[in-house]
Parts: C-alpha cells; sequence; structure tokens
C-alpha cells in the first residue's frame, strides 16, 4: 500500500480512491478525484490553476523550501520490520507534520502581513460610507457614538461675505 | 470492454501492427472482453515480409483496454488505448518483446511468459 500524490492538485491518494491513468509512454498519472482527471483530460496545466499546489508554489502562496520536506521523500526500498522502528517513525510523523503545518501557516500569516494596513483604511472608509447600513441616521444624530471621530477643519472668515446680497 | 469490431493496437513485436476483433472467446454468447480476455483477432494492418500477414486469423489477449480495471482493494487503472499481444494456443506470446506496462492480472490469468517480458508490471 502506497500513499500517491495526486498529479494535478498534489493531494495524497489515499487506497480505494481516484483513478490511475497510465500513459502510452508507461508514465502513471495518479489521480485523486474526478475534478482533477477532468481537468488532466482538458489539457489543462496545474500551474495555471489556480487551486492546485503546483500554482501555489509556483507563485509564492505556499512554503516551498523546507527542512521537513526532507522527511517525505520516496523510498523505493521497503524496510523490514523492525517494531521499535515503526513506532518512532509514527511518532516522528506526527511531530513533522504538526511543524510543518505550523511553518506553512506561518508562512501565510508574514505573506498576508504586508497587507495589513492597506484592509485597515479600506475597512475605515467602508465603514464611513455604509454607516446607514449599520445604524440609522437618526440614531447616529442623536448618538455619534458609532461614527468615526470626524476632523474638524477651521473655514475662514473670509467666505461668509459672500452670501451678502448685492448692493445695488 | 472489447467486441467484435474493435480495431487493437499491438503491443509486441509480432510484426502485426493492428487487429481487429473478431470473437471473444469464453462463452457462447460473451459480449465484451476485459484485460486477460483472449480473443480471435484478424490482422488488419502487418508490417510487410513477415511471417504475419494481412487478414490472416489470429488469437491474442488483450493487454490494455481505455475502459478502466477495476480491482479489489479499490484501485481504478486506465489505459490510453486498447491494445492486445498475439498468442498461439498454449498463451505464449509470438513476439520477443512486449512494449508498455502491464497489469498484474495476467499473471493470475497464467500469462507468465507475457508478465516476464513486460517492461513494467503494474
Amino acid at each position: 500500500m502506497r500513499l500517491e500524490k495526486c498529479w494535478f492538485c498534489s493531494s495524497t491518494v489515499y487506497p480505494g480512491h481516484g483513478i490511475q491513468f497510465v500513459r502510452n509512454d508507461a508514465k502513471i498519472f495518479h489521480f485523486c478525484r474526478s475534478k482533477c482527471h477532468k481537468n488532466f483530460k482538458m489539457k489543462r496545466n496545474p500551474r495555471k490553476v489556480k487551486w492546485t499546489k503546483a500554482y501555489r508554489r509556483l507563485h509564492g502562496k505556499d512554503m516551498t523550501q523546507d527542512s521537513t520536506f526532507e522527511f517525505e521523500r520516496k523510498r523505493n526500498r521497503p524496510e523490514r520490520y523492525d517494531r521499535n522502528l515503526a513506532e518512532n517513525t509514527l511518532k516522528a510523523i506526527k511531530k513533522i507534520d504538526k511543524i510543518r503545518s505550523d511553518r506553512a501557516s506561518d508562512h501565510i500569516k508574514n505573506r498576508l502581513k504586508t497587507g495589513k494596513v492597506q484592509r485597515q483604511k479600506e475597512a475605515r472608509k467602508q465603514l464611513e460610507l455604509g454607516i446607514h447600513l449599520v445604524k440609522a441616521p437618526l440614531a447616529l444624530a442623536q448618538d455619534s457614538s458609532l461614527c468615526l471621530p470626524k476632523i474638524k477643519v477651521n473655514v475662514s472668515q473670509a467666505q461668509t461675505e459672500e452670501n451678502q446680497p448685492m448692493e445695488e | 470492454m472489447i467486441q467484435p469490431q474493435t480495431h487493437l493496437n499491438v503491443a509486441d513485436n509480432s510484426r502485426a501492427r493492428e487487429l481487429m476483433c473478431i470473437r471473444v472467446i469464453g462463452a457462447s454468447n460473451r459480449r465484451y472482453a476485459h484485460i486477460g480476455d483472449v480473443i480471435v483477432a484478424v490482422i488488419k494492418e502487418a508490417v510487410p515480409n513477415t511471417p504475419l500477414e494481412r487478414s490472416e486469423v489470429i488469437t491474442a489477449v488483450i493487454i490494455s483496454t481505455r475502459k478502466e480495471l477495476k480491482r479489489d482493494n479499490g484501485m481504478i487503472i486506465r489505459y490510453d488505448d486498447n491494445a492486445a499481444v498475439v498468442i498461439d494456443q498454449e498463451g505464449n506470446p509470438k513476439g520477443t518483446q512486449i512494449f508498455g506496462a502491464i497489469a498484474r492480472e495476467l499473471r493470475q490469468l497464467n500469462f507468465t511468459k507475457i508478465v516476464s517480458l513486460a517492461p513494467e508490471v503494474l
């Protein structure tokens, strides 16, 4: 039994799932589900399809280089069963998995950090424009605790002279 | 799902290029042949000046089908084309080389010579 990687989306294919396609040059493609299989038949390039791991790694959305990936190499030599080795391997798998997923989520968090200021500015603007959706304008006038503090600008006195009627 | 009139590629070096299935061996009204089934075929296209000629009737065993092969462990394998290997009455291949990956089912059906010649067994 072997856990393969889906050729299209790079997720693991567990036994009993998916289809294997053997091309005429004897290259085997594993697919995790019919979605990936159908995309392959449509001749789509996984590096251009946004939800695949190949795209995400290529465009720097996901972590690409890490020492934890070294543990998951493909091994073709079957190991002689050793109870201690099996026990230690299972423990190690759990720990390495945790480390890898923590590092991957850190990578994503750092990537999204730079946009935080921009997102807050946009949120502020949206709140200002759409405050009537949050609280009725009448209620807002009476209790302006929901409003963002308005910046007061001093208008110069020269403007009030325009309102006087023209002298005949 | 190979049935009479199906054209198949030949996956060995037995000098035939393309076969057309005439009959599925097994039961009197057997409809389809899958991987590992023996068929009677006529040679539609052959390499010129060789012992096997066009419109010669031979037996062959099916090596790969476009229809998926389902295994008991849930594995599903699909090939890119329909191909067969020319055999004689005992089940020994007429050619000396097999091209392409072969499914493990052929070993259970006693086509051991074919499996041993195959470059890769799936």
